[in-house]
């Protein structure tokens, strides 16, 4: 099973490298604005083709590459209620406070659960190796923490449901 | 108020439709797949088809994948051959043992190992079973590994999507 996400890795890594060619680009309709065209979709031919790296149904990564611009979605694995829960939780969490991270999109694309924007700014000021493991480690840091949050919630759930049972005892 | 939610950019004239940049049947002469219509190459398809069939009962998966993926079909409404065309790909990929894959992908050219990618991408986009999205993640990687990042970026700049 841990090879599985060990190639899935990869292949996110190695296709976000791809990916991560960004260039300034101005705006081909509006003189002096200079908007990430990937979300802007002003112009077709811009705009590359977007790419799938699917680990299964529920773990996917969706890549939407554009000439200044590239957004990247990911599904994170959510197995029972609970950690549909505290993934809900975490990602709006973290996307309430979006400018701190910089890189992350205010709200995730349809279907996603969290989505990422990079434009040719972030890359001019950040490494680009940087950026490419920023994302893996986020991607392994929430497989763990979700799965962590949700062991002391069930253990909480347990010691609360014990004191509150023993005054029937 | 209603002339406030019209697309006026919809109506410039120096606007490319869909149709310029998917589409290659004006771009000069030849008999490539773009002069075709979309019913003849779902035919040349589905000859593919019972070709790389074949070849694969007799156990040469190598042979049949470079059946499946040489004239691919693309373009706009093409979709049941781009459809049947990417199912071929996959059952082949699918049968091929973990240990062969290097060795089959060393032996395709570079167009062609460029094709395989976009297959690869494409299965991987649609996801059947959870089992063909690790054997698609795993042929991607030894993929990569050959080919190179370049043959990524070669699949996300092309408009002949597959």
């Amino acid at each position: 099973m841990s090879n599985t996400l060990r190639s899935y890795l990869t292949a996110v890594r190695s296709t976000l490298t791809a990916a991560l060619c960004l260039t300034n680009f101005p705006s081909q309709v509006v003189e002096r604005h200079n908007k990430p065209e990937i979300e802007a979709l002003s112009s077709l031919e811009v705009v590359l083709n977007p790419l799938t790296i699917s680990r299964n149904e529920n773990e996917q990564v969706l890549i939407e590459p554009s000439v200044n611009s590239i957004r990247i979605s990911i599904k994170i694995k959510q197995a029972d209620e609970i950690e549909r829960i505290l993934c809900h939780k975490f990602t709006r969490f973290m996307m309430l406070r979006a400018e701190n991270f910089i890189i992350l999109r205010r709200k995730p694309i349809p279907g996603y659960d969290i989505s990422f924007l990079i434009t040719n700014f972030h890359t001019e000021a950040m490494y680009k190796h940087k950026i490419v493991d920023f994302i893996i480690q986020f991607m392994e840091e929430v497989d763990k923490e979700i799965s962590e949050m949700k062991l002391s919630l069930n253990s909480r759930a347990r010691i609360v449901a014990e004191s509150y049972l023993s005054q029937f005892a | 108020m209603s002339f406030r939610s019209i697309d006026i950019d919809a109506f410039d004239e120096e606007r490319l439709s869909e149709k310029e940049i998917f589409e290659f049947s004006h771009s000069g002469g030849g008999e490539g797949i773009e002069q075709q219509s979309p019913e003849a190459v779902f035919a040349s398809v589905q000859v593919k088809e019972v070709e790389a069939r074949s070849l694969l009962q007799k156990g040469n998966a190598a042979n049949a994948l470079t059946i499946a993926i040489d004239n691919p079909p693309y373009g706009l409404d093409r979709d049941n051959a781009k459809e049947l065309n990417a199912k071929i790909v996959m059952d082949v990929l699918n049968s091929v043992k973990t240990t062969d894959i290097p060795l089959i992908v060393k032996s395709l050219s570079s167009e062609q190992q460029d094709t395989l990618m976009k297959y690869i991408y494409r299965g991987m986009a649609t996801p059947e079973s959870s089992s063909s999205s690790a054997i698609l993640l795993n042929w991607h990687e030894k993929l990569t590994e050959i080919a190179g990042v370049g043959c990524i970026v070669r699949v996300i700049t092309d408009r002949k999507t597959v």
